[in-house]
């Protein structure tokens, strides 16, 4: 979907004033560039709004009339550049594109301008040197859009579709009564509510196994984005994952009463909990309640463990509070899980007996 | 002439079956409410300050200090640590403990002094685009006094002028205009379009799930009975329910969003809040088309989720939809999304009237009339009920 995975050749306008060979040099690097493609020349900013308005161009570059004349009479040459900000992936390109023009441009044309200074400031221009800055992303060199995204949307997958799975199996369970025969057993309710729990998760549980070595493991490979961490590493996050979220299925399978219900609402948090995982907008800057709720959902801490663990080359000991969470709720949930499954066998138990 | 009209009839027996199930509750005002409260707090407050970064000092001069002074007053940046050298400052990366750091080389200062070199190095964690964004963009503002700093140091001791150095060394300078978001603010960017790609998921599954309960439950006889059979009354009846209670929360959310969270409105509020309805709408009919293609409602409910989901991609809204393959931005057409997030990016930000939305307006009206070429099938699936049993 986000195949050529980076922005490029985004269209602007450019409204030439000043019709000269320096506004024509600078036009030509800025189409140069990978990120901009001038797509047309306007006469004024009117037009140039009006394009902007039926989405054909994303930035305005505008030269005035004395954008040479300022810049050979040794004055400082300001001229404005217009990015739109519909999506700040288009503004960052933009801005990004014209600020490496206009160093370069500034590069080339500076020694023209050494007629223009004093001795004192020759002297200093030519002992001293500029301190050079380089950045560097981290973990995603290509700075794809894809390889940041992806990920998050996979682990989001094997949750939601489980969450899914276990409301379809319990809603059915519901509906055709299918705990009665488990209600009259003659045993301890603790233990059959225990077996229950275990027994379906088991069955979620190598079945999701496959499903998301197949989802994490082998999509990846395939299409090319980050896989830095090894299948050992992997379980260790997967396994507490796929538990946790079979846990929570089922402890909220005391209010599924049937197959259908649950999974609408299900599927309508799949956005959601792409920003509850603090991958796209930061953990730290959420309120409280939220960042409470990132705790409680397996799948948020689960998001960030995987794209440390995937795209980072973390080490386990890196992930260790998702870990931590994700081994928690596990525990938290299997008890009330089996609490709800004790108290499902009860109810049926009684409705069993007034019938 | 009869008082009652089997449109009220239709109309009178869904408000009934909303009032007689929990999931209606949920789905037209507890999960609608609950996403506005989520989209107006999930960012705090929209600007990302603050974020939490490293510094490594090996030159520990007053050269390096100064440079440190200036990078922790930036406010996109709170220097939470030190460290020692590179190694561990990477490792505090890759924990997510910091989200970028500034490496300073031993010997920076000196090597400055005699007039040669040196570089300084700052790294951004880029695995989480949207933070490490920022974090680049705020180094290399906090830097650029920097760059220069040694040349117009030697000058200003040389005894030159601060503005003629600056003229020389940035002879032209580009004047960065961020149009109708100038503070960058994520609130002002994703809330309002978010909330609506939430918000169309949820339209499409209710729909879906009114339409799919009937044959489910086996009364589907009895709806279209009580329209006498005339299935453009049956379905009009049930879902303008629906649409009333999603149209009055479109209307609320707007009012939270461009009066309480005052997002910078160009255009008229009046002329947004009708293509909300429309694209409500539009919505509808994509559910309504959804499932007479797809009668079975586990599957449809994956296929809509699927649609649901599609269609925040497709809108265009984070990652550009021309930057995608061509196939793909046609494929985009198919989703009244897509029209609709183009229509509300001219009439927020370009400030945008009536005519230049009118194709957009036309093409959301389209929807619903394929969805009512498609409701003889729709009829023909409901009485035969071969779908009913499938799982």
């Amino acid at each position: 979907m986000y195949a050529p995975n980076v922005v490029r050749e985004v269209p602007i306008t450019v409204v030439d004033h000043s019709h000269t060979a320096l506004s024509r040099h600078y036009i030509r690097l800025i189409d140069a560039t990978p990120e901009i493609a001038v797509y047309s020349y306007t006469e004024d900013m009117y037009a140039a709004k009006d394009q902007m308005l039926h989405g054909e161009v994303f930035g305005v570059l505008y030269l005035p009339r004395d954008f040479e004349q300022q810049m050979f009479r040794g004055e400082e040459s300001v001229f404005p550049f217009y990015a739109s900000t519909d999506a700040f992936l288009y503004y960052e390109a933009l801005e990004k594109a014209n600020l490496q023009v206009m160093e370069a441009m500034d590069g080339m044309y500076r020694m023209q301008l050494v007629e223009f200074l004093t001795p004192q400031e020759l002297l200093a221009v030519a002992s001293r040197q500029a301190v050079e800055v380089v950045g560097t992303a981290l973990y995603n060199p290509d700075e794809g859009y894809g390889i940041y995204l992806i990920p998050s949307v996979l682990m989001i997958i094997v949750f939601q579709t489980l969450m899914m799975l276990v409301a379809m199996m319990t809603g059915n369970e519901c509906k055709n009564r299918l705990l009665i025969p488990y209600s009259r057993l003659k045993c301890d309710r603790n233990h059959v509510a225990m077996s229950l729990v275990c027994g379906k998760s088991m069955v979620y549980f190598s079945l999701y196994g496959i499903f998301s070595f197949f989802l994490v493991g082998l999509l990846p490979l395939v299409f090319n984005i980050p896989h830095k961490a090894s299948l050992g590493v992997l379980a260790v996050m997967l396994i507490p994952y796929i538990c946790a979220t079979s846990f929570l299925g089922l402890t909220l399978s005391r209010w599924y009463t049937d197959a259908e219900t649950p999974i609408l609402g299900i599927a309508f948090f799949s956005i959601g909990l792409i920003f509850l995982s603090g991958v796209s907008y930061p953990l730290e800057l959420m309120p409280w309640y939220w960042q409470a709720v990132h705790c409680i959902i397996p799948a948020a801490p689960a998001v960030l463990a995987f794209v440390k663990l995937n795209s980072m080359e973390a080490s386990l000991t890196d992930v260790h509070s998702e870990l931590l969470i994700l081994y928690a709720q596990t525990i938290i949930y299997f008890f009330l899980a089996v609490a709800v499954y004790k108290d499902k066998l009860q109810q049926e138990d009684t409705n069993y007996k007034h019938s | 002439m009869n008082a009652i009209t089997p449109f009220v009839v239709v109309f009178r027996r869904e408000c009934y079956r909303m009032t007689s199930r929990r999931i209606y509750l949920a789905s037209t005002v507890i999960l609608p409410l609950l996403l506005l409260f989520f989209m107006c707090t999930i960012f705090g407050d929209g600007q990302m300050r603050h974020l939490p970064i490293g510094i490594v000092d090996a030159d520990n001069t007053a050269t390096s200090r100064e440079i440190i002074r200036n990078i922790a007053s930036v406010p996109t940046f709170f220097v939470s640590q030190h460290y020692t050298d590179d190694v561990s400052a990477r490792r505090a990366v890759q924990c997510k403990d910091i989200y970028g750091y500034l490496s300073i080389p031993k010997d920076f200062e000196s090597r400055i002094m005699r007039g040669e070199s040196a570089v300084l190095n700052y790294y951004y964690h880029y695995a989480l685009l949207a933070v490490g964004g920022e974090v680049m963009s705020g180094f290399e503002q906090a830097l650029i006094p920097v760059r220069m700093a040694p040349i117009m140091l030697e000058a200003e001791a040389l005894g030159a002028t601060e503005g003629s150095m600056q003229t020389f060394l940035l002879p032209m300078t580009s004047d960065d205009h961020a149009l109708y978001n100038p503070s960058l603010d994520y609130a002002v960017y994703l809330t309002l379009p978010i909330f609506y790609i939430m918000f169309q998921i949820l339209v499409l599954l209710t729909t879906l799930y009114a339409l799919g309960s009937e044959s489910k439950m086996g009364t589907a006889r009895d709806w279209l009975q009580s329209a006498n059979y005339r299935t453009m009354v049956s379905v009009g009846g049930k879902l303008l329910p629906y649409t009333l209670f999603f149209v009055v929360e479109a209307l609320l959310a707007n009012y939270v969003f461009f009066y309480w969270l005052r997002i910078p409105m160009a255009g008229s509020i009046g002329l947004f809040s009708l293509i909300s309805v429309l694209f409500i709408i539009a919505t509808q009919a994509v559910a309504v088309i959804l499932y007479s293609l797809f009668p079975a409602l586990s599957l449809v409910i994956s296929v809509v989720s699927m649609f649901g989901s599609l269609g925040a991609t497709l809108s265009g809204l984070t990652f550009p939809l021309t930057s995608m393959y061509p196939i793909i931005q046609y494929v985009a057409l198919l989703f009244p999304l897509r029209h609709f997030t183009e229509a509300m990016q001219r009439i927020v930000y370009y400030g945008g009237g009536f005519t230049s939305i009118a194709p957009m307006l036309l093409v959301l009206c389209l929807f619903p009339l394929a969805a009512i070429l498609l409701l003889p099938r729709l009829k023909r699936i409901l009485l035969i009920r071969r779908y009913d049993t499938l799982e």
